[in-house]
C-alpha cells in the first residue's frame, strides 16, 4: 500500500466531511434567506455582513445549550440514535464524483474518493441505515409524539425507498454500470433528465420523502406532532438530527445531479477540469433552491395519502419507467 | 305569511303551558319565565312546533337580594327574526335546573360553564364537569357572594387604592394572612391537584366499546396546552386508535381570568377597552357588540356618521380576521408560514388605519355609547380609499389564485370535518362555520343592526360543510366586506360622531338587554343586566369561538389526527375569547 495514497484518501475524506458540515451550516442560512424573501421578510441579517455569520452563532448556541434527557428515556439508545442518523448522511457522498482528474503538486488527483462499481447499491444501503436512528430516537424518547413520529418515519422511508430504487435503475440500464463516475461521463452528450423524465420526477419526489422535507415532512409534522421524533432532543443531540437532515438534503441533491443533470459536466470541462466542482456546486445550489421553494409553497400531504401516493402512484410509475427503458434498450440493441 | 302561522303556533304553545309559562313582569325585562318542571316540554315544543331551532345563548344570573338564581335562554329561528327569551328560576341553596343539552346540543358547553361559574346543577346533562376552572376549585365565582383573594369592594373605582390621593396596592398585603378565605380543613401546603381522572373517564367512556370484535390498544394523546397548532393555550385530549381519533374532549380555561366578574366590577365605560381583550384580533367588532348591547339598554342611537364609521371599522376587522384565519388554516395544513405572511402584510395596512383613528393597532377602544371616540383624519381617508378600491380586491384575488385550486389543499380539505346543516344548527355554531354548512344565517341580515339593512351585500353560504367550504366562505366574505366598505366610503355622511358630550359615566336604566352582532367568528352577544348603578349587575359575553368549539368533537371523531388540527384551524378560535 502506497503511503501517499493513504494520505490522499485521508485528505479527501476530511475535505468531504468539512465541505458537507460547512455546506450544512450554510444551507440553513441559504434556506432561511430564500424562505424570508419568499415570505416578504428579510431573513437573518444581524450576525456579520448579510448575516453570513448566522450559522456560526447558531452552532455556538447549540453547543452551549443544556442537553435534557427525559427521565424515563432509554438513555443509551437515546444518545446513540442521533449518531446513527448522522454518520450515514456523512458517508453517502463518498462515491459521488466531484470532477475529473486534475494535476496538482506534480501529481494527478481524481476528484472523487472512490470509484466503486456498486456505487448506487452503496447509496441505497447506506441511506436506509439512518431510518434506524430516527425510529430509535422516537421510540427511546418515551414520548407519544416522538413515537408516532418515529413510526411514521419508518413507514414513509421504507415505502419511498422502493420508488427511489426504481428511479436509479433507468440510468443504470442505459449506462450498463453502477459506478457514478461512469454514469456522469455517459451524460456528456445528453443529460439523463431528457432520456428518463419519469424516473427523474420519481427520484425528486421520493428523495423529498426520503429526507423528510416538505411537503412530505410527516415524521416531524409540526402541526400534529410538535416536532415528531426529535421532540425530546435539545442541544447538540438535536443539532445532529438537524445536521443529518440537511446533509442528506445536500447528498440527495448531489446524487440526483449526478444521475440526471450531468453531474460535474458543463461547458469547458474538457479544457479546465477544475471547473467540475464549480458546476456541481451550481447544480446542487439550484436543486436545493427548488427544495426550499417547495417548502415555502406547498402545504403538507396527509399521512395516509402520502402512503397511498407512494405505493399506488410513484412505485408503479417507477416500475413502468424501468420496463419501458428496458424494452427500448432491447429494441435498440437488436 | 310563514311568520303569522308560526306566531299563531307560538301562541298555541303558550296557551298549552299557561300555568307554567308567565311573562316576565319586571321593569325593563322581556321574555317569559318558565317553571322548571315544564322546561323540557316547553323547549321541545318551541323547537319542533314554533321553529325556534337555534338556541345560541344560555347564561345565568344570580339575584342575591331575591334569593334566587336564573338561567336565561335566547332562542332564534334560523329563518331570521328577533329572539325568544325564556328564563328558569331556581333557589340559591340547592339550585337544580333540567338540562336542555339533549334538546339543544348547543346548551351543553354553556351549561357546563354555568355549573362552573354559578354552581347551578343541570339534571340530565351528559357530561357535567367544570369547564373554565379546574376540578376542585372552591366556590363558584360568578355568585354575588363569592369573594376572591384580595377582595376589596364590589365595584370600581376602589376607594382603598387612593387613600388621601396616594396609590396603595392590594397585592402588598400579605397573601396568606387575612384576605384569603380557605375552606374549612384546607391546608394549601398539602393540596394536590385532582388531575385529569374525570377527563380521562369521560374520554374513554364511549358507547359501544364493549361490543365483541377485534380490540386494538388505544392511546390517549394530549394536544396542548403547549402545542404549535392549538392557536394558544388550548388543549385537546384525544383517544387514538393508530392515527384515527376515537374520541375527543377539549379542555379550556388556561387563559381564564373571569372576564365577566371583572366586567361586573368595572363601570360601563371601563368595560369598553376590556372587550378589546376578548378576541384580540377583532377588537373593533367586540366594541361594536358591547356598544349595541348598552345602547339597547339606554335606548339611544348613534348619529349617522358614527354608524358609518362603526360599520367601516367592523368590516375592516372582518377582512383582517378572515385573512388571518385563512393564513393560519394553511399553516395548520403544513404550509410553512408563507400564506400567513401574505395575509399579515395586508393586515398591517388595515392596522395603520386603526392606529390613526384610535391610537392603537390592536386594542382599539374606539367605540363609545352613542358614537365613536374619534373622527377619521383626511389623509387616512385617502389611504382607506386606496385600500378598499385597489389594494385589497387585488390581493384577495391573488390569494384566491394561489390557494383555491391547489391540489394538496383540496385533497386535505374537501370532505374533511363535515358538519351537516342540522348538526350546525343544533350545536348553535355561528359565523362562517354555520354558513359553510349551508345555513344562510347572518345576523347582519337576520336581525339587522346599525345600518346594515341599507347596505348591499350577499350572505355567503356553501353546501358541503367541510373545511374547504369554510375556507371558500371566508374568502368570499372578504369580498363582500370590501363591497360594503366601498359603499360606506362612497356614502359617508358629514356630521357629528357622538350624541351629546362624551362622558366618563353613563346613566343606564335598570333592565336587561341582549345585544348581538355578526363578529367575524360568529355571533358575538353581550347579555347585560343593569340595576341602575354605574356598573353592570350582570355582564355576560356569548363568545362565538367558545360555542363553535362544540363542533370540534363531532367533526373530528373518526378522522385522522392531522384532520383534527385542520378542523380546529377551520373553526378559527381565539383563546382570549374562548377562555374569557
Amino acid at each position: 500500500m502506497n503511503a501517499t495514497l493513504v494520505i490522499e484518501w485521508v485528505v479527501k475524506s476530511l475535505v468531504i466531511i468539512l465541505v458537507l458540515t460547512g455546506g450544512f451550516a450554510y444551507t440553513t442560512l441559504y434556506e432561511r434567506k430564500v424562505l424570508a424573501r419568499m415570505q416578504v421578510r428579510r431573513g437573518p441579517n444581524r450576525a456579520g455582513p448579510l448575516g453570513i455569520l448566522q450559522p456560526v452563532a447558531d452552532g455556538i448556541k447549540l453547543i452551549f445549550k443544556e442537553e435534557l434527557t427525559p427521565h424515563n428515556a432509554d438513555k443509551f439508545i437515546f444518545t446513540v440514535a442521533p449518531v446513527i442518523t448522522v454518520v450515514p448522511a456523512l458517508v453517502i457522498t463518498a462515491v459521488v464524483p466531484w470532477g475529473r482528474e486534475i494535476s496538482l503538486f506534480g501529481r494527478t488527483f481524481t476528484l472523487y474518493l472512490s470509484n466503486v462499481n456498486v456505487a448506487v447499491l452503496y447509496i441505497l444501503s447506506v441511506t436506509s441505515i439512518s431510518v434506524y436512528g430516527i425510529t430509535l430516537a422516537g421510540w427511546s424518547s418515551n414520548n407519544k409524539y416522538a413515537t408516532l413520529g418515529g413510526v411514521r418515519a419508518t413507514a414513509q422511508m421504507i415505502s419511498y425507498e422502493l420508488a427511489l430504487g426504481c428511479a436509479y435503475i433507468g440510468p443504470i440500464l442505459i449506462v450498463g454500470s453502477m459506478s457514478l463516475v461512469d454514469i456522469v461521463e455517459a451524460q456528456a452528450g445528453v443529460w439523463f433528465i431528457f432520456l428518463q423524465p419519469v424516473a427523474f420526477l420519481v427520484y425528486f419526489l421520493a428523495s423529498l420523502a426520503e429526507v423528510n422535507r416538505a411537503p412530505f415532512d410527516m415524521p416531524e409534522a409540526e402541526q400534529e406532532l410538535t416536532a415528531g421524533y426529535h421532540t425530546e432532543y435539545s442541544g447538540m443531540k438535536f443539532a445532529l438530527f438537524f445536521m443529518a437532515e440537511y446533509i442528506k438534503m445536500i447528498a440527495v441533491a448531489m446524487i440526483g445531479v449526478s444521475l440526471f443533470l450531468g453531474g460535474y459536466l458543463g461547458p469547458g470541462i474538457d479544457r479546465f477540469p477544475i471547473l467540475g466542482p464549480v458546476y456541481l456546486f451550481i447544480k446542487v445550489a439550484v436543486w436545493l433552491f427548488v427544495i426550499i421553494w417547495v417548502r415555502a409553497t406547498l402545504p403538507r400531504i396527509r399521512y395516509d395519502r402520502l402512503m397511498a401516493l407512494g405505493w399506488k402512484v410513484m412505485f408503479p410509475l417507477a416500475l413502468l419507467s424501468v420496463m419501458i427503458t428496458a424494452l427500448v434498450l432491447l429494441f435498440v440493441e437488436s | 305569511m310563514t311568520q303569522q302561522v308560526l306566531a299563531k303556533q307560538v301562541q298555541e304553545v303558550f296557551a298549552r303551558f299557561s300555568d307554567g309559562v308567565v311573562e316576565d313582569q319586571r321593569v325593563g325585562y322581556q321574555g317569559y319565565i318558565v317553571a322548571p318542571e315544564h322546561l323540557l316540554d316547553f323547549a321541545r315544543a318551541l323547537r319542533d312546533e314554533c321553529g325556534y331551532d337555534y338556541l345560541t345563548t344560555v347564561t345565568g344570573v344570580d339575584y342575591l337580594a331575591d334569593g334566587k338564581m336564573e338561567v336565561v335562554y335566547h332562542a332564534f329561528k334560523t329563518l331570521g327574526g328577533p329572539a325568544l327569551e325564556f328564563k328558569v328560576q331556581t333557589n340559591r341553596q340547592n339550585p337544580i335546573v333540567p338540562s336542555l343539552a339533549l334538546i339543544y346540543p348547543s346548551a351543553e358547553l354553556q351549561e357546563r360553564e354555568i355549573w362552573d361559574l354559578f354552581g347551578i346543577r343541570f339534571e340530565g346533562h351528559p357530561d357535567l364537569r367544570r369547564i373554565l376552572l379546574w376540578e376542585g376549585f372552591y366556590g363558584h365565582p360568578l355568585r354575588k357572594d363569592w369573594k376572591e383573594p384580595y377582595f376589596e369592594e364590589v365595584a370600581k373605582p376602589f376607594k382603598s387604592r387612593f387613600p388621601d390621593g396616594k396609590v396603595y396596592r392590594a397585592e402588598d398585603k400579605h397573601p396568606l394572612k387575612d384576605n384569603i378565605d380557605f375552606p374549612e380543613g384546607f391546608d394549601p401546603a398539602k393540596w394536590e391537584a385532582e388531575g385529569d381522572a374525570a377527563l380521562y373517564k369521560a374520554l374513554t367512556n364511549i358507547p359501544g366499546a364493549d361490543e365483541p370484535g377485534i380490540k386494538t390498544e388505544q392511546i390517549i394523546l394530549n394536544f396542548g396546552p403547549q402545542h404549535p397548532s392549538t392557536h394558544g393555550v388550548f388543549r385537546m385530549a384525544v383517544l387514538l386508535d393508530g392515527e384515527t381519533i376515537v374520541n375527543l374532549k377539549h379542555v379550556l380555561g388556561y387563559l381564564h381570568r373571569n372576564h365577566e366578574k371583572i366586567g361586573e366590577r368595572n363601570t360601563y365605560i371601563q368595560n369598553m377597552p376590556f372587550t378589546d381583550r376578548l378576541d384580540y384580533i377583532t377588537s373593533m367588532s367586540n366594541n361594536f357588540g358591547y356598544a349595541v348591547a348598552v345602547e339597547k339598554l339606554m335606548g339611544i342611537q348613534p348619529p349617522e356618521r358614527a354608524e358609518y364609521l362603526r360599520v367601516m371599522m367592523a368590516e375592516f376587522t372582518r377582512v383582517i380576521s378572515h385573512l388571518m384565519s385563512i393564513g393560519f388554516l394553511l399553516n395548520d395544513l403544513g404550509a410553512f408560514f408563507t400564506p400567513m405572511m401574505y395575509a399579515l402584510e395586508e393586515r398591517e395596512m388595515i392596522l395603520d388605519v386603526f392606529e390613526a383613528v384610535s391610537g392603537s393597532r390592536m386594542m382599539c377602544n374606539y367605540f363609545r355609547f352613542g358614537g365613536v371616540a374619534h373622527d377619521v383624519p383626511d389623509y387616512i381617508f385617502d389611504k382607506i380609499k386606496g385600500l378598499v378600491f385597489e389594494r385589497l380586491p387585488r390581493r384577495v384575488d391573488e390569494i384566491d389564485a394561489y390557494l383555491t385550486k391547489n391540489e394538496i389543499i383540496r385533497a386535505r380539505c374537501e370532505g374533511v370535518g363535515v358538519l351537516t346543516p342540522e348538526q350546525a344548527i343544533a350545536l348553535g355554531v355561528s359565523g362562517p362555520l354555520l354558513r359553510g354548512s349551508g345555513v344562510p344565517y347572518d345576523i347582519r341580515r337576520a336581525e339587522p343592526y346599525s345600518i346594515y339593512d341599507r347596505l348591499d351585500f350577499d350572505v355567503v353560504f356553501t353546501e358541503h360543510g367541510d373545511v374547504y367550504d369554510r375556507y371558500l366562505v371566508r374568502l368570499e366574505e372578504i369580498r363582500q366586506s370590501i363591497r360594503i366598505l366601498q359603499q360606506v366610503v362612497k356614502q359617508m355622511p358629514e356630521g357629528p360622531i357622538q350624541i351629546g358630550k362624551s362622558t366618563y359615566q353613563v346613566k343606564v336604566p335598570p333592565g336587561e338587554a341582549y345585544g348581538r352582532v355578526e363578529a367575524p367568528k360568529g355571533e358575538l352577544g353581550f347579555y347585560l343586566v343593569s340595576d341602575g348603578k354605574p356598573n353592570p349587575y350582570r355582564y355576560h359575553v356569548r363568545s362565538p369561538s367558545f360555542v363553535n368549539l362544540g363542533a370540534l368533537a363531532p367533526m373530528s371523531i373518526g378522522s385522522k389526527v392531522a384532520d383534527a388540527v385542520v378542523n380546529l384551524g377551520s373553526i378559527d378560535i381565539v383563546l382570549g375569547e374562548v377562555d374569557r
